[in-house]
């Protein structure tokens, strides 16, 4: 935790994010990795002003910007989701973004015995590989899914 | 010019290590002398509070600096409480301390914050690798020579005004519910980063958030999440930043360790100086700023070089010393894909042997204006 890094400039935003953001603690915004990307779709309609999809090679870049964080998804060709990349002032949705894959982010960061050298949480596996960073009030981080992933696609945590 | 500068503020520096204050020696001037300074707090880099070590998952800490507070009832100077072990933490915002530590009849008399319902509030504060849930309480608190009257702190896993059980909201981000001292490495955590409050503009508006979720906590459970106004003085509604609150020394912190041998040491003691340039043992000397206001989606300002030497991790680690120096990886060479490339995570042991600064947001810091780091 004893932590630094840059971190996000605070500035007041528009009145029309402040009132989208009143939704965002509950109600479903994105699809979950390895979903597919019919239901962003699905999510986006009502949330159209912030969801914007960008085709990147192989790839279908789906981002949605709030207040205090954005999240993207990567879609391949036949609209599943293999990557998801988030950034902000606010811890992302985890339980939503991972899906089926957050009993696994959990397990694989639970605090074993012994000594705790602090770090931020990771998975490492051959199908599901997380990274984060940042510190309190500017956290980010990557999710994907190598074996699903298309080639000549570029995973970038900025987006 | 500037290299002269730098020598004359660093042998102030050295001079007020030694207790603070003396200077003018050797001085005929028939004024008296002045006050010995107390802007500054030790931090020792030890073990951590002696719960860490106790039950079958007991273990010490390693790299944790830690800083003693003392909290009083508002307005007593007789039901108060010196708390060691407390973390200090130039990541976060806001002081938080366990509930285990603190003495009942203390915790008791700690006004818990209430909201435009007459409910208490709760919050959960999300850190790299968890979180934290509890109430929202005010104490009289006292750091070194600094003090804050009323200032909110949140009392983490407070059982004692609604369930200590965190909402999904508080959950959802993943990682540990920090609730006890094991979990923590600590018996609280101090955090003095570049923001004034611990959300800001953020949470002033209903259902708003973002490291900080501030919550309405009727006895049926915390669940609605509420406005929160940023102060850094009375009437006060998110925590502030304990520095910002401060009545002087209050633009932003310096924190002094020493070097460590490349085998690591049991425990290291330095300082926690308040204030960047208000006294004369904290002056920003040749330290160069780096702006973080630039942030996420851009660059830095400055491009800072940083020789770190690296130790065998597993090595140090199979000691039993707990201020251990030269640990870190390089993210871009053990992620499969692009790392975040703005980030750089400074970790305790790039402050072995160095002073880091952190200037707060919209306080002139030296001559420069925060927010920065500097070392």
């Amino acid at each position: 935790m004893p932590q630094t890094w840059p971190r996000a400039p605070r500035r007041r935003t528009t009145p029309i994010v402040v009132g989208l953001a009143l939704a965002t603690l509950a109600a479903p915004a994105m699809a979950a990795l390895g979903g597919n990307i019919a239901s962003v779709q699905a999510d986006g309609a009502h949330m159209a002003a912030q969801l914007k999809s960008t085709a990147a090679g192989e790839c279908t870049i789906h981002t949605l910007t709030r207040q205090n964080g954005t999240v993207s998804e990567y879609a391949r060709a036949d609209g599943l989701i293999f990557a998801v990349t988030w950034h902000g002032p606010a811890r992302a949705d985890l339980r939503q973004l991972l899906g089926d894959h957050f009993d696994t982010f959990q397990t694989d960061n639970a605090v074993a015995g012994g000594r705790r050298p602090r770090r931020p949480l990771a998975v490492n596996r051959s199908d599901f590989v997380v990274r984060t960073g940042g510190h309190s009030g500017a956290f980010w981080g990557v999710a994907t899914l190598p074996q699903s992933a298309p080639s000549g696609c570029t995973v970038n945590p900025l987006q | 010019m500037r290299n002269l500068f730098w020598v004359v503020a660093a042998s102030i520096l050295l001079c007020a290590c030694g207790g603070g204050g003396g200077g003018g020696g050797g001085s005929s001037a028939a004024s008296a002398p002045p006050a010995p300074l107390t802007n500054f707090a030790t931090v020792v880099v030890d073990a951590g509070p002696a719960a860490l070590a106790t039950g079958p998952n007991g273990y010490i800490a390693d790299d944790t600096p830690y800083v003693s507070v003392t909290i009083c009832a508002p307005g007593s100077t007789t039901n108060c409480q010196t708390i060691d072990h407390v973390l200090v933490d130039t990541g976060s915002v806001g002081l938080r301390l366990v509930q285990s530590v603190i003495n009942p009849s203390l915790l008791s008399a700690m006004p818990v914050q209430t909201d435009t319902s007459s409910n208490p509030v709760g919050e959960c504060y999300g850190f790299v690798d968890g979180y934290v849930f509890g109430s929202v309480r005010s104490a009289d608190f006292q750091v070194g020579g600094e003090s804050v009257s009323g200032m909110p702190l949140q009392v983490i896993a407070d059982s004692g005004v609604f369930s200590a059980t965190p909402p999904a909201s508080c959950t959802s981000g993943g990682g540990t519910n920090i609730n006890s001292v094991q979990a923590l490495s600590a018996n609280g955590i101090i955090g003095i980063s570049v923001t004034t409050t611990d959300c800001g503009a953020f949470c002033e508006t209903a259902g708003g958030f973002a490291a900080a979720i501030y919550y309405d906590c009727p006895t049926s459970g915390c669940s609605s999440v509420i406005a929160r106004n940023a102060a850094t003085s009375a009437p006060y509604q998110q925590l502030p930043n304990p520095v910002a609150a401060m009545a002087v020394d209050n633009n932003g912190t310096i924190l002094e360790l020493p070097s460590v041998p490349s085998s690591g040491e049991a425990s290291a003691t330095g300082t926690l100086y308040f204030g960047i340039g208000t006294q004369t043992n904290n002056g920003l000397g040749s330290a160069t700023p780096v702006s973080v206001s630039t942030a996420l989606t851009g660059q830095n300002e400055h491009g800072v070089g940083v020789a770190f030497t690296l130790y065998n991790a597993q090595t140090l680690f199979a000691g039993s010393n707990s201020a251990v120096p030269g640990v870190g990886a390089n993210p871009n060479a053990i992620s499969t894909f692009t790392a975040f490339p703005t980030s750089f995570d400074y970790g305790l042991p790039f402050f072995f042997g160095r002073n880091v600064y952190t200037a707060l947001e919209g306080r002139t810091a030296g001559s420069t204006t925060g927010p920065y780091f500097a070392f």
